[in-house]
């Protein structure tokens, strides 16, 4: 903890990892921390597969450090549904910022929990927060709810799209689209680029949004770094506005709130029930058809009108 | 050790050697004993390496090299972690490394040495009983 | 008249039923371990269409009706006797240290008898575009091939070729592929410091910078510009250098790195469909320049079978592309040309029992005098160990290679096993999957974008992984690494006594002299000639249209470092993104 208040690299890695962990003992490391927090914008950057969105945020790293700007990297990749690992390769393509003073890169795994990852990715952030890191970027693939839930943590949201994905754009209207606060045509040199944002923007004005008073798509380049200029004041532009949005401000707070609860929750009845008979018995009737899971739930659920098994006691 | 900790492993090509057959495949085959992975692809100088491991925190650092510079690289790699204070953190070295640089290797602080045709849970046991967890 | 279809068929269920089974039972095991193959396995086979004779079209049974070397083998042979013919493999790929330690070794294998042109490694350095003093190089200079930062060092590499060995009477092979343009361009300053006509001067640089992306990641450039960089060496070889190879195409590389057989078939004819591409939109005509390219040795596994049935499929397939795509006329066009055809691959080669490997060797040795190639044993026993091929195992090796010829009759037919069932059968099946796996490449636009969405290398790492993973499962066997590798087998040695041709303390030392002569240049030269030079490299490769060969040349002799040229071009294309996994 103080070494992450010292902002010592090491420090701050090892208490990322006991959030990320769940060691005992994090709660009071994030409660003795929070004071400290509140001074990083938290920039969210998702999109589908194959859109260069590592090599953007490279990009986007560099201009921030060339601004004066600590900069803090969240790069979130799935893990593997069946071990459990993961392969995280995000940071292969933030080299040009990887040695560079003033940026702390971290890889980090879904790990599948239950709307964890917002949690989790929050945490992380007042992590490098508390270290001085004054922007978190949080770079996410945008194929899943995991993804989608990461609006929650951020103060502003870029999804990346690129031109030749097919039905890319179809695909992004059913989810993460109504997510964004800026939209990104990265590789803006190829063919298609223009259809991609005309087919954004089309879609922006069915959805009866007032943009007029702003700039809502960005095409870019991530190799040449074409168009990362104009993104990158957009971004920090509108991040600013946050701090003048009370109610969105106020609505995170209460979220992250009810999500603690929610968890902490869903942890201690699996926690009580794990070893409790009476979980057994009533899977038993379930499996032999002498009971329904319906009625097996709701007889557990009359357990914790006594709250025996919620406070574990 | 909570139910949530994973392992974490940090697979790296130093210098300028493009064979990344072995660290590709080390790095699936980590991944599918449930480490997380960081494979952070070719030509990483020692310095991202050891930047890499600390701000990852990870349990093991596997670097594989075919191009004969073992030596020299994984000195490097050693000496900064060291000057930053994460001599703990194991290095594992696979690739091509002649029997006579083994010895010359693990003299230099190198947790394990793995060459062609060891199998992957031999690794991954390995950095399970050197990570302490 | 033949029996109809109908009838053989019937005789084979017979044969299933009355003699497989019952064995099959007998043994209890669920199917019969091998297989038998009849006429109705190549329904339709047109000995015409899908074979040929050797050396007409399709070429599936070979490139000639005999190989040159196969001429005058037995001449050979009666003149190694007693005689001194023991360095007849020294054009093999050579290179280390300094280019003084590289000029030396040369000398030496001279002296012993070689008549072959210089066959270099560069060192990675060079590969990538990077010079000796560059900071992210410590210990690589000299160490996997020759160091050359400007053209002093590649002068030094000719020393050695004079008289009836001079710079235009012998072939040089270079291993290099991003910076080829750069070389090319020292080659053709050495070749007129010599006085030597270009148009003498032969050859074969790799310059095959898409399966760098694929397998051997020395790639420099964004694959885009890659390409250009390739049109532009072609075209300075057409015009310049006609009688020098224009490339030398993957496959063994891509195969190392774990693709499977038809990967690497599909991957190697996209990459040459793709570069064929390049000639023929620069306006040349393709029965010219397609008859400058060459492969380097396709192949790569231990299945005896499957390796013969590749290689008669990749010369079918590549003649049907040049043919029917390219509208190529000219047979020489169409033909693979490759050092050797078959073999095991380095990744065969096992360091548990390294002794082994040189049986292993030999059966790749078979394979390729059964499809039409000299029957190298390949490589030597001692290559997984890391520490360069020993005298020992080089010896091994080429009288396993002269056993096969002499003593087993293996290169006395052509296409053995043309018309067999069972081989045009397996040709067919590897030809329609390649195929497949070619006609998806082609949906995503071809070779250069299958490498810019990393769809062939990470096909290739998943190929590798599942090797490994079928190793480990016992699903695959190699012998003294997952089985047979108990206590009481018996490891033998082989003691490295003969001389090396190689200094080890050479190689200790190469990176600190390198380092000196370095200095020694960029004191020396005339820094003005070379940001002029430099300035003008910039304006040809800003100009896409523009050729930017004559520029190299003109950097290679103000004696700009093969960085600083890289430099420029770096900063005009970009550098290539790491492949993500």
């Amino acid at each position: 903890m103080r070494g992450t208040l010292a902002r010592e690299p090491r420090a701050l890695a090892r208490l990322v990892s006991g959030v990320e962990n769940r060691t005992p003992g994090w709660e009071d490391a994030m409660k003795a921390l929070y004071p400290h927090t509140g001074k990083a914008r938290i920039l969210g950057i998702t999109g589908p597969p194959g859109g260069g969105k590592s090599s953007l945020t490279n990009r986007l790293t560099a201009g921030l450090v060339d601004r004066g700007h600590r900069v803090g990297v969240i790069a979130i990749d799935p893990s593997s549904p069946f071990s459990g690992g993961a392969l995280l390769g995000d940071r292969l393509r933030m080299r040009d910022v990887s040695t560079a003073p003033g940026v702390f890169i971290r890889s980090m795994a879904t790990r599948g929990s239950l709307g964890g990852l917002c949690q989790g990715a929050r945490d992380v952030a007042r992590a490098l927060d508390a270290a001085g890191y004054d922007l978190v970027l949080i770079e996410t693939v945008g194929v899943g709810q995991d993804e989608v839930e990461i609006v929650k943590a951020a103060d502003v949201v870029a999804v990346v799209c690129v031109p030749g994905q097919g039905d890319g754009v179809q695909a992004l209207k059913a989810g993460i689209m109504e997510i964004a606060d800026v939209y990104v045509v990265n590789k803006a040199d190829r063919d298609g680029a223009d259809q991609v944002a005309a087919d954004i923007g089309a879609m922006l004005a069915l959805s009866g949004e007032d943009t007029t008073d702003r700039e809502m798509v960005f095409p870019t380049n991530s190799l040449s770094g074409e168009g990362v200029e104009p993104l990158t004041e957009a971004l920090l532009d509108r991040a600013a506005r946050v701090e003048h949005a009370p109610e969105r401000v106020s609505e995170r707070a209460r979220e992250e709130v009810l999500l603690l609860v929610e968890r902490e929750i869903a942890r201690r009845v699996r926690a009580g029930l794990a070893e409790d008979p009476r979980l057994e018995s009533a899977v038993e009737g379930v499996v032999t058809r002498r009971s329904d899971p319906y009625s097996a739930a709701e007889a557990l659920l009359g357990l914790f009108g006594r709250m025996e098994v919620v406070t574990g006691e | 050790m909570t139910p949530d900790r994973k392992l974490r492993v940090l697979v790296a090509k130093p210098g300028l050697d493009g064979h990344d057959r072995g660290a590709r495949v080390i790095a699936y085959g980590l991944r599918d004993a449930g480490f997380e992975v960081i494979y952070t692809g070719l030509r990483q100088s020692p310095e991202q390496i050891a930047r890499e491991a600390i701000q990852e925190d990870v349990d093991a650092v596997g670097l594989s090299i075919l191009s004969g510079a073992h030596m020299s690289l994984t000195g490097r790699v050693l000496d900064l972690l060291r000057e930053q204070g994460a001599e703990d953190i194991p290095v594992l070295v696979g690739g091509l490394i002649p029997d006579q640089d083994r010895e010359a290797l693990c003299e230099l602080g190198v947790a394990g040495v793995f060459t062609a045709g060891t199998p992957i849970s031999e690794v991954a046991d390995f950095i399970q009983s050197h990570a302490g967890a | 008249m033949a029996r109809s279809t109908d009838e053989l068929r019937r005789a084979e269920q017979r044969w299933r039923d009355e003699v497989v089974e019952p064995r099959v039972e007998r043994f209890k095991i669920p199917a019969s371990p091998v297989r038998f193959y009849t006429p109705d396995s190549v329904e339709d086979f047109d000995f015409l269409e899908k074979v040929g004779f050797p050396g007409q079209y399709p070429f599936t049974a070979g490139n000639h009706p005999f190989e040159a070397w196969r001429a005058h083998a037995e001449a050979g042979a009666r003149l190694g006797a007693g005689g001194e013919y023991g360095m007849s493999s020294s054009g093999r790929y050579s290179g280390y240290g300094t280019a003084e330690d590289y000029r030396d070794y040369l000398l030496k294998i001279q002296a012993l008898g070689s008549r072959s042109g210089p066959n270099v490694a560069f060192d990675l350095v060079t590969q990538c575009g990077y010079d000796s003093d560059s900071p992210n190089v410590v210990g690589e200079v000299g160490r996997v091939g020759v160091a050359v930062d400007s053209i002093r060092d590649f002068r030094t590499i000719y020393e050695p070729f004079t008289g009836d060995l001079a710079i235009d009477k012998v072939a040089s092979n270079f291993t290099i592929n991003a910076p080829c343009c750069v070389i090319l361009a020292m080659l053709a300053v050495v070749a007129e410091e010599r006085g030597a006509a270009l148009d003498r001067i032969r050859g074969t640089p790799q310059n095959d910078i898409l399966k760098e992306f694929i397998a051997r990641g020395t790639q420099i450039f964004p694959p885009r510009p890659s390409m250009r960089l390739f049109r532009d060496t072609l075209v300075f070889c057409r015009s310049h250098f006609p009688a020098m190879n224009v490339n030398s195409i993957g496959g063994y590389h891509i195969r190392e790195a774990g693709a499977t057989r038809a990967q690497d078939l599909a991957f190697s004819m996209a990459n040459g469909i793709a570069y064929l591409q390049e000639g023929v939109d620069a306006g040349l005509d393709v029965d010219d320049f397609a008859a400058r390219f060459t492969f380097n040795s396709f192949g790569g596994s231990m299945q005896v079978y499957h390796e013969i049935a590749f290689q008669r499929a990749a010369r079918r397939m590549w003649a049907r592309i040049l043919k029917e795509r390219f509208s190529a006329t000219n047979p020489r066009a169409m033909i693979i040309r490759q050092p050797i055809t078959a073999h095991i691959g380095c990744t065969s080669t096992t360091l548990q029992r390294p002794l082994n490997n040189v049986a292993r060797s030999v059966v790749g040795g078979m394979a390729a005098a059964m499809c039409g190639g000299m029957p190298s044993a390949y490589p030597p026993f001692d290559e997984p160990l890391g520490l360069g091929h020993s005298r020992e195992s080089l010896q091994l090796s080429i009288d396993a290679t002269r056993i096969m010829i002499y003593e087993a009759g293996m290169s006395d037919v052509a296409d053995p096993w043309a018309g067999s069932y069972f081989m045009e059968s397996l040709t067919d099946e590897i030809e329609a999957e390649a195929q497949e796996e070619i006609g998806r490449i082609e949906d995503m636009g071809g070779a250069v974008a299958a490498i810019e969405n990393a769809y062939m290398p990470r096909s290739v790492a998943r190929s590798a992984y599942e090797r490994q993973r079928r190793i480990e499962q016992l699903e695959d066997f190699v012998v003294g690494v997952n089985c047979f590798n108990g206590e009481r087998e018996l490891d033998l040695s082989l003691e490295r006594t003969a001389d090396e041709f190689y200094d080890p303390e050479h190689l200790r030392t190469a990176e600190e002299r390198q380092l000196v002569k370095l200095a020694e240049l960029k004191r020396e030269r005339s820094e003005r000639s070379v940001s002029g030079a430099l300035g003008a490299l910039e304006i040809q490769a800003k100009d896409p249209d523009a050729n930017v060969m004559p520029a190299l040349i003109e950097c290679v002799k103000s004696e700009a470092t093969v960085q600083e040229m890289c430099d420029v071009m770096r900063g005009v294309f970009g550098e290539a993104e790491p492949i993500k996994l």
